[in-house]
């Protein structure tokens, strides 16, 4: 998250504010709608019209009305209130896994396409063999190895994840590498640790910024499959695949349970993509 | 596979680039069996005891006449190296190990689940391969509605979560609607709803891939002399989105291996169908370690053998692409 | 709250059944190839009262790793490929099966069985007395591959040897008396295999198993089904069946179908023709339907064992607040939706003969005197959240579970003891454990939780003996989740099972079982049970309601020239 901060202060305040004041119709909507996510995130008292745990046995599984807009669990709880209370933990999930995806690829990518060579081949064959194991695959072996917990889910999203941004940074690092101003200020006899730091790194992380945008709610959607396998977070937590795990046995009964906490993980999974994708667009444009 | 590899061997002759390749895909398969074999170690607990609860269908430690028994028949007493070096030997017999639950090896559990798996792979990458194509069709170059509507929902479909749209089409096709069996098995008719379910979400990856590189396409002077010689405009499309979709068709197809296993996985778990996912879902909640160290093996195997099949077809599909 | 449920239930299945109806048709056609097998085999069918032929698909829920063994879910399978020593009745009386009949010397140490004259196994190995004597020797063994995880626990310190004295005759020997002994023999995990079968070794076994049943293994795909077909020489049918001779249907595809929305919706849609375990939310619509067959197991039910080897739970005061403390009855009914009734005696399970009705309604909902027990006991002050305190200590209750024997539901059922309990001054924290974190011991050591949910189904109170006894030599009884040793219940049950007098057993057993719930070591939730929804033309399947319920096929039969 930290990363995302720095590049985006890093570069002059006026391209920020262009980028801002041409934001299209559907990139609104979409800010919007991650607006109200992070604040159900930081402040889910705001939102919420019930207590996500209090439990009221008079009005289990209720159907979406007024009184509870999306209707109630099997114990009464309020569901929309729960939808809320889970934006917590799955935006810090999210974040979390992307975060540490994304300094673990880093790490690898960027030492490798750094250092060349020897230590070049080792570390691109080691994301070989990480990338050849399926995320969900990779994730599960780290569940199997360390149990169900809030930080297995986020590591094993964050490692399953990892090759591809690893991959993609070393690429990304290994072009800049050989682009003319690097060769320019090489010449220039300026130390190299200042041209990664000055020249490599800040463009490096243009098309990652867009790339981790979109990479949150994928992870977002990897930690609820885990939880949807009965691998996640245990309940009484609403967690958003917690939820959907817990739905799937009402889905004829009770479609709200299954179809809304879903619905949730979609909506705010798409408005990263399209934000993440604008900004991509943005971005490379600028370039 | 990758950009270096390419550019390393390119004064090299065909032979020797595939022995390099062949090389280097076991070196990948060595380095997954390494990585299954420390996830083995790592493993919290006593494995000894986590086999004999998981055997016996009770909680609770056991005595330690019955740990040392199961300690000396896995060999779990022995050295690291010792078992790593036994470990690497099996695997080269063809040995996967042998799961602490079911008690039968590695090989043959795995082995007689992947068929299922594998034909519904296959079959959601065709159907993503065959929507993504169409709608590329349609879409790619135009700006009117249609496209703008089909263009979002590629979106939508690459982002909804697989096994949340897989749900909704058991119980609204299967079991509401009764349009298709409920419990697939290995049926083709059974088959739809879960290819469909895996296929969607990539054939929205496809799409946006596809239609990017074809919009390039349909600016290139090429295809305005094409449409010059009166070619029609569907015409134009339809070669040109066909030989420009085979490319990055390849290597996305190669790509989209470990996507379709992570997604095959989840989606066989909602359709309670026969496969790896079931298998998996069951040995991870179980510690039935070997069995997902198995998978981790086998699917390091697939992967490289894709890779170089892509890496094959891609220099018959396109000669002038001299590794460079 | 039933009412607003059953509304909203009944709302959402109103609307869309039409369609449902309407397409199934094209179903119909669509999987006509599977049916038209289906109805070729029953036009075959004997003339008679009886219309013979069919397969029947059964979708059950969880698929074990071999198809016999300690487990329940593996004691359902060997019930459709084996037979027993003895066979229980729904009342608890142990009638004829593969032992004709049976004498119990005065002693009441020495058993023998006059066994059934040309019963055959599957495989062609004679089902005489020395191949029933060499399966109970080899599950009393130490060899892994024949070692029975059931049978072991019960008999392995009362046991002295099984001979055969005629081709047709045995004799099976204790050290002191059991007399449960007949009850352990008539459980399907005791169904008698082939020893010629058996030496082939466990991993042939488990996959391929012979006994002398109604049904044959054919063959077992792994993650989708088993199938059996008929055994068209059976000849061995217990005393509790409805016919003797062959089965009446060809066979039965046991198919595999963890998720519940698969395995019910299957049975709407007419892919099965029986299910197992009907989801509670499904129960009401379940019932008007199909036909649905209910046993609730006997043997524990599923319990909270308070751990009692320390503090807080050490003191018997502290046990019964928390029983007191919260409305268990209120958290189960509305869980299970009404699928599962309450039970209030920790001790046994309401379907075992020796159950005292008056102990399944203690420790009723009552926080006054939750609160006045704990006062009693010294967990006088509260601190700011409301919790009890004492020496400095706040009273917290980590109730440790798996969802491995947990439904959904249960888990419900806790949240709303966790959210009641509070009100009393217990700081309820639950621990779900995952399958596999539960299987390596988590939150299973001694210092790791208060309360642990488990059960161990059984047709009565002979499983007194497992749960009971004390550690002895130095060698922990690991089926005593709660510590709790109290000699002198040890001593009731012991003279229980020595007593064959069935009067004054189920006395003793009764006595012990006061005992238990008055010390309240454990606090009863609710039962297990097995369920089983079958189209309505599927007619006369049982369910084995002397043993733990397992369904039983061999009677059944399609009836509307299906």
């Amino acid at each position: 998250m930290s990363m995302f901060a720095e590049v985006t202060l890093s570069r002059p305040l006026r391209e920020v504010l262009a980028i801002v004041r041409h934001v299209p119709f559907r990139i609104a909507v979409c800010l919007i709608i991650f607006g109200v996510f992070v604040l159900a995130a930081m402040a889910p008292k705001v939102l919420q019209t019930h207590d996500p745990l209090a439990i009221d046995l008079r009005s289990a599984l209720q159907s979406p009305s007024i009184a509870h807009w999306f209707g109630t669990d099997q114990l009464g709880r309020d569901l929309y209130s729960r939808v809320v209370e889970g934006a917590g933990q799955s935006l810090a999930i999210g974040l979390g896994a992307t975060a540490l995806s994304m300094s673990f690829a880093m790490a690898i990518g960027g030492t490798a396409a750094l250092s060349g060579g020897l230590l070049d081949s080792i570390l691109s064959r080691i994301i070989d063999v990480l990338f050849a194991i399926p995320t969900l695959l990779l994730a599960l072996v780290f569940v199997t190895v360390f149990g169900p917990s809030v930080l297995t889910e986020v590591v094993a999203v964050g490692i399953g994840t990892a090759p591809g941004y690893a991959r993609m940074i070393r690429g990304q690092m290994l072009s800049i590498k050989g682009a003319g101003y690097v060769e320019a200020a090489k010449v220039l006899g300026h130390p190299f640790p200042r041209i990664v730091w000055r020249h490599i790194l800040p463009n490096a992380m243009n098309p990652l910024t867009a790339m981790m945008t979109i990479g949150v709610g994928q992870a977002i959607i990897w930690a609820s499959g885990l939880a949807f396998l009965g691998l996640g977070v245990a309940p009484p937590a609403p967690e958003w695949g917690a939820l959907l795990n817990a739905g799937r046995n009402y889905v004829i009964y009770a479609w709200w349970l299954e179809i809304i906490p879903g619905l949730a993980v979609t909506a705010f999974a798409l408005s990263l993509t399209i934000i993440g994708r604008h900004l991509q667009d943005r971005l490379e444009g600028q370039r | 596979m990758t950009g270096s590899d390419a550019v390393r061997i390119v004064a090299h002759p065909p032979i020797v680039w595939f022995a390099r390749r062949i090389f280097s895909g076991v070196v990948v398969v060595w380095a997954a069996a390494t990585f299954a074999f420390l996830i083995q170690c790592v493993l919290p607990g006593d494995r000894a005891q986590i086999i004999i609860t998981v055997t016996s269908g009770n909680v609770g430690p056991a005595s330690s006449a019955e740990l040392a028994a199961i300690n000396a028949e896995y060999g779990f007493d022995q050295p690291l190296a010792v078992q790593y070096g036994k470990y690497i030997l099996q695997i080269l017999h063809g040995d996967l190990g042998e799961s602490y639950q079911q008690h039968r090896p590695v090989a043959a559990i795995i082995a007689e689940q992947i068929g299922p798996t594998i034909v519904l792979a296959i079959a959601a990458l065709l159907i993503a391969w065959l929507l993504a194509i169409l709608t590329t069709l349609f879409i790619a170059g135009r700006d009117n509605i249609w496209s703008k509507l089909l263009n979002d929902t590629q979106v939508f479909l690459a982002t909804v979560p697989p096994y949340w749209l897989a749900t909704i089409l058991l119980v609204l096709f299967a079991v509401k609607l009764g349009i298709f069996p409920v419990i697939g098995g290995n049926s083709p008719i059974g088959l739809v709803l879960p290819t469909l379910a895996l296929a969607l979400e990539l054939s929205g990856f496809f799409g946006q891939v596809v239609q990017n590189e074809f919009t390039r396409v349909l600016e290139q002077p090429f295809v305005t002399s094409a449409r010059a010689r009166g070619m029609s405009d569907f015409g134009v499309r339809l070669r040109h989105v066909l030989r420009h979709a085979a490319l990055p068709g390849i290597t996305l197809s190669g790509w989209a291996l470990g996507r379709l296993l992570s997604g095959a996985i989840l989606i066989e778990v909602v359709f309670a169908r026969q496969g790896l996912g079931g298998v998996l879902v069951a040995a991870t909640s179980s510690r039935d370690v070997p069995i997902v160290s198995g998978a981790v093996l086998i699917s390091a195997a697939l992967f490289a053998l894709a890779s170089i099949i892509v890496d094959l077809t891609y220099r018959v599909v396109d000669p002038r692409i001299k590794l460079t | 709250m039933p009412l607003s449920n059953s509304r909203s239930t009944r709302r959402f299945t109103g609307k869309s059944n039409y369609p449902a109806r309407k397409v199934a048709a094209a179903l119909v056609v669509l999987l006509g190839l599977s049916q038209l097998v289906l109805s070729i085999h029953a036009q075959e069918g004997l003339a008679g009262s009886v219309k013979r032929g069919g397969v029947i698909r059964y979708g059950h829920f969880q698929e074990p790793a071999c198809l016999f063994g300690g487990w329940v879910q593996q004691w359902y399978l060997q019930r459709q490929y084996s037979d027993n020593l003895v066979a229980r009745t729904e009342g608890g009386n142990i009638v004829p099966w593969l032992a004709e009949s049976w004498s119990i010397s005065d002693d009441k140490k020495v058993y023998t069985f006059e066994i059934k004259p040309k019963v055959k196994f599957t495989d062609g190995t004679a089902l005489d007395a020395q191949a029933i004597a060499d399966n109970i020797n080899g599950w009393l063994s130490n060899d892994p591959d024949l070692r029975n995880p059931t049978a072991a626990p019960y008999l392995g310190d009362r046991f002295e040897s099984a001979t055969a004295i005629a081709p047709l005759r045995l004799q099976v020997k204790l050290k002191v008396p059991f007399q449960p002994l007949l009850n352990v023999f008539a459980q399907s995990s005791q169904g008698i295999l082939s020893p010629s079968a058996l030496k082939r070794g466990l991993a042939v076994n488990c996959e391929n198993p012979v006994g002398s049943g109604p049904f044959i293994v054919d063959k077992w795909r792994h993650g989708r089904e088993v199938t059996f077909r008929r055994n068209p020489d059976y000849n061995s049918a217990p005393a509790t069946a409805k016919h003797q001779g062959p089965a009446y249907v060809d066979g039965i595809t046991w198919k595999f179908l963890p998720d519940q929305t698969v395995r019910y919706g299957s049975l709407i849609t007419g892919e099965t023709d029986a299910i197992y375990d009907i989801p509670a939310v499904a129960w009401k619509d379940a019932n008007s339907r199909f036909s649905v067959l209910r046993h609730l197991t006997g043997g524990t039910p599923l319990r909270l064992a308070l751990y009692t080897a320390r503090p807080p739970f050490d003191d018997v005061l502290v046990r019964k607040a928390f029983a007191y403390s919260t409305d268990r009855r209120a958290a189960v009914d509305t869980s299970f939706l009404g699928s599962l009734p309450f039970e209030g005696n920790g001790a046994l399970s309401q379907s075992s003969p020796e159950y005292l009705p008056e102990l399944g309604h203690s420790y009723g909902y009552d926080v006054r005197k939750a609160n006045q027990l704990l006062d009693q006991a010294g967990w006088t002050e509260r601190n700011r959240n409301g919790v009890r305190v004492k020496n400095g200590n706040p009273l917290i209750v980590r109730i440790s579970y798996s969802n491995a024997f947990l439904k959904p539901d249960g888990e419900q059922a806790l949240q709303v003891i966790q959210q009641q309990a509070r009100e009393a001054g217990f700081d309820v924290r639950l621990q779900p454990t995952n399958p596999a974190d539960f299987f390596a011991g988590k939150n299973l050591g001694p210092d790791d939780y208060e309360v642990v949910l488990l059960y161990w189904v059984a047709p009565g109170a002979e499983i007194f003996r497992i749960s009971w006894k004390p550690d002895q030599n130095g060698e922990t009884n690991r089926f005593n989740p709660s510590r709790y040793q109290d000699l002198t219940l040890w001593d009731v049950i012991q003279k229980a099972e020595q007593e064959l007098n069935g009067a004054q057993r189920t006395a003793l057993y009764q006595q012990a079982e006061r005992k238990i719930v008055d010390e309240a070591p454990v606090i009863g939730l609710t039962v297990l049970d097995v369920t089983l929804a079958t189209k309505p033309n599927l007619k006369d399947v049982w369910l084995d309601r002397g043993s733990v319920g397992e369904p039983v096929f061999y009677d059944a039969h399609f009836d509307d020239g299906k």
